[in-house]
């Protein structure tokens, strides 16, 4: 198979900025700038990276309440993503609601629901209305965890999505775990079938491999985009750190945890790039760039005012 | 007397409800493995009392509320733990047309035994979906009992009267009281519904707060009476449903002056709903209008900027009932 150099490349510098991201993230968490609590995607940027690649400025985003490294890919100015999640007025949402529920109509990002499954429902809305306009481009791209797999909606939204044939791509980040509770003690069934049983056309990929994720989720984009049916992708992935900023979570093994590191997406795509002859140079250039990114974005954010209240907030 | 905080007392009335009574059950997302509760009420149950009585269950609020209904019918007490009372919108219907109405619609031949653990209100950030104060949506739903305490005495007294209060309880908790400790007693006790409490004696106004506020309103009548000589009686109705009308009019016709402090959305408050009992049976007894002290019709924002001023606080509170005299 022949090395495409840019594209490795470019899922390098994606994942690595999600990375990044996450981990200023955590680190403002510590210093008590983050109100709430906050979910990082660390150690499943690929799925992110992968999928979102294939998606085009037009197409619409749903994103999970651990939904960072979608709402970046989707296209959000990194500065006014980092403003968010500490609350200040120059986030994309104003600062008002923070790291769970970016929205950002200006990509065509719809919002991110904090109750798990609630996205659903709304994803066979949106696929509706793209019919009902006699859209035959654009697709909506929406993202669930394994958990939110067990919610009632899930299943009617599957139902509806294939009786109405919307043009969505269901993409689950099957990190294996919702909170502290493993999926495979909450159902017995995997979810890409739950999918098949439904007569919709899905997968299922190792989430860890950005190459694969890509290539996949390329060929069921196509089919969604060129067809106006639903599909539904199931990522398995871990994330290595803990469900919310300060989950220390003791319900995984050391071992569990360790092993998964030992995938890491950004580590496998950076053997592969030295193993293909890319000069250690060029990965480090990456590498700068994005931290010089990351930083501007930290300096903007904590520049910025806190949202001031206006009568006007009233409904 | 020993000093617990309020989730240490609700755990202690779950657990001496479950060894007296083998039909309590507990039903919900993380309470017994994995978390142990998000807000820690149920930490120890599970190697206490096992799978068969701290039942773990998927993300699924729908059937949570179904299965415990089904339970309930069949003689079990379940405690459901809704894990942010936020999330009660995707049980709503188990809530409000199955839950609240079995009593009546089956002509008093089944009712239930079901308390719905609904840990509420603005806790540091946490936003417009897990931050509300949901009491006055559900109060207005005839079959349903809701329960707010405001301290860890409460709490215990409240909740083991709640297991088996032959009706479904809405239990609301509150998210800033979880680490608040009072003298409890180690012996099972019960608290009455329907009692309010004086939590503090006053002659020139009526403050009815409600959970977290009960101790926002004692902060603000301390400062009242040192630099306004202005002396607050505070009362803790400590269950909406049933309300304890009585204790508060006849503290209302000793201070002429009514405010009611809530953390719920203004729009159709605790304080609209008793406002005008007290307007309709005893308006004679004021001497100026009742005052609503309340969240601002806003959904809860994240960033304290904004939250201070969406919620009552302390500031708001003394310059809301100095403007009543
Ligand atoms: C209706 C509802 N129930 C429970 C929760 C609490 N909660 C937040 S995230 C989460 C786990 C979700 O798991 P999953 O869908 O696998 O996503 P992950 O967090 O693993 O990315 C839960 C239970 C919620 N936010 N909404
Ligand atoms: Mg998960």
């Amino acid at each position: 198979m022949n090395f495409n150099q840019d594209l490795f490349l470019t899922f390098f510098e994606k994942m690595y900025l999600i990375r990044r991201f996450e981990q200023k993230v955590y680190e403002f968490a510590e210093r008590g700038l983050v109100f709430g609590s906050t979910h990082l995607e660390v150690g499943e940027e690929a799925t992110a990276v992968g999928t979102l690649l294939n998606i085009n400025k037009e197409d619409y985003l749903i994103a999970t309440h651990r939904g960072h490294g979608q709402e970046l890919l989707k296209g959000t100015d990194v500065k006014n993503m980092m403003a968010e999640m500490i609350g200040k007025d120059a986030g994309v949402c104003g600062g008002r609601v923070g790291s769970m529920h970016v929205a950002d109509a200006s990509v065509n990002n719809l919002g991110a629901q904090g109750i798990i499954g609630a996205s659903f429902p709304i994803s066979v809305g949106v696929g509706l209305a793209l019919n009902l306009l006699g859209d035959k481009e654009k697709i909506l791209i929406s993202f669930f965890g394994d958990g939110a797999s067990n919610q009632g909606n899930f299943y009617e939204s599957l139902n509806m999505a294939e009786l109405w044939k919307v043009p969505v791509f269901f993409v689950c980040v099957n990190n294996q775990y919702g909170m502290g509770t493993a999926y495979c003690s909450t159902c017995n069934i995997e979810i890409h079938k739950k999918a098949s049983l439904f007569n919709i056309k899905s997968d299922y990929e190792d989430g860890n491999d950005v190459e694969k994720v890509y290539h996949k989720s390329k060929e069921l984009i196509d089919y969604v985009r060129t067809k106006r049916l639903p599909a539904l992708l199931e990522l398995k992935t871990y994330r290595t750190i803990g469900h919310s900023a300060f989950d220390k979570h003791p319900y995984r093994t050391k071992e569990e945890i360790e092993d998964w590191k030992k995938k890491d997406p950004i580590k496998r795509i950076e053997a592969t790039l030295t193993s293909n002859g890319v000069p250690l140079d060029t990965i480090d250039d990456i590498k700068k760039k994005v931290e010089a990114q990351i930083q501007d974005a930290a300096d903007f954010a904590i520049k910025s005012e806190y949202p001031a209240y206006t009568d006007a907030l009233e409904q | 007397m020993r000093e617990i905080t309020y989730s240490e007392a609700l755990r202690e009335a779950i657990y001496q409800s479950m060894k007296s009574d083998d039909k309590v059950i507990m039903i919900g997302e993380e309470i017994g493995q994995g978390y142990a509760g998000v807000f820690g009420v149920s930490k120890g149950l599970y190697d206490e009392f096992g799978p068969k009585r701290i039942i773990d269950t998927p993300i699924a609020e729908n059937t949570i509320m179904g299965a415990a209904i089904g339970t309930s019918l069949l003689g079990f007490k379940p405690i459901v733990e809704i894990m942010f009372s936020d999330f009660i919108s995707v049980c709503f219907d188990g809530v409000l047309n199955q839950a609240a109405k079995v009593r009546f619609m089956t002509g008093g031949q089944y009712n239930l035994n079901l308390v719905v653990r609904l840990p509420g209100g603005e806790g540091s950030g946490t936003g417009p979906q897990h931050s509300q104060s949901l009491e006055s949506l559900f109060m207005t739903i005839p079959g349903l009992l809701i329960a707010n305490p405001s301290n860890a005495y409460d709490a215990k007294g409240l909740l083991a009267t709640a297991i088996d209060a032959g009706d479904p309880v809405l239990f609301f908790e509150h998210k800033k009281l979880y680490k608040t400790k009072a003298d409890v007693p180690q012996e099972p006790y019960k608290i009455e519904f329907g009692k309010a409490k004086t939590v503090r004696e006053g002659s020139d106004i009526t403050i009815v707060a409600l959970s977290y506020m009960v101790s926002v309103a004692l902060a603000a009548a301390a400062e009242l009476k040192d630099k306004y000589g202005i002396d607050a009686e505070v009362i803790d109705p400590r269950t909406l449903v049933p309300l304890d009308i009585d204790k508060i009019a006849t503290s209302v016709k000793k201070t002429s002056r009514l405010a009611v402090l809530e953390e719920t959305y203004m729009r159709g408050g605790i304080g609209s709903e008793i406002g005008s009992i007290i307007c309709q049976k005893y308006m004679d007894a004021l001497d100026c209008p009742i005052n609503k002290i309340a969240s601002k019709n806003v959904p809860i924002p994240m960033p304290p900027s904004l939250c201070n001023e969406v919620i009552p606080d302390e500031d708001r509170v003394v310059q809301e009932i100095r403007g009543m005299f």
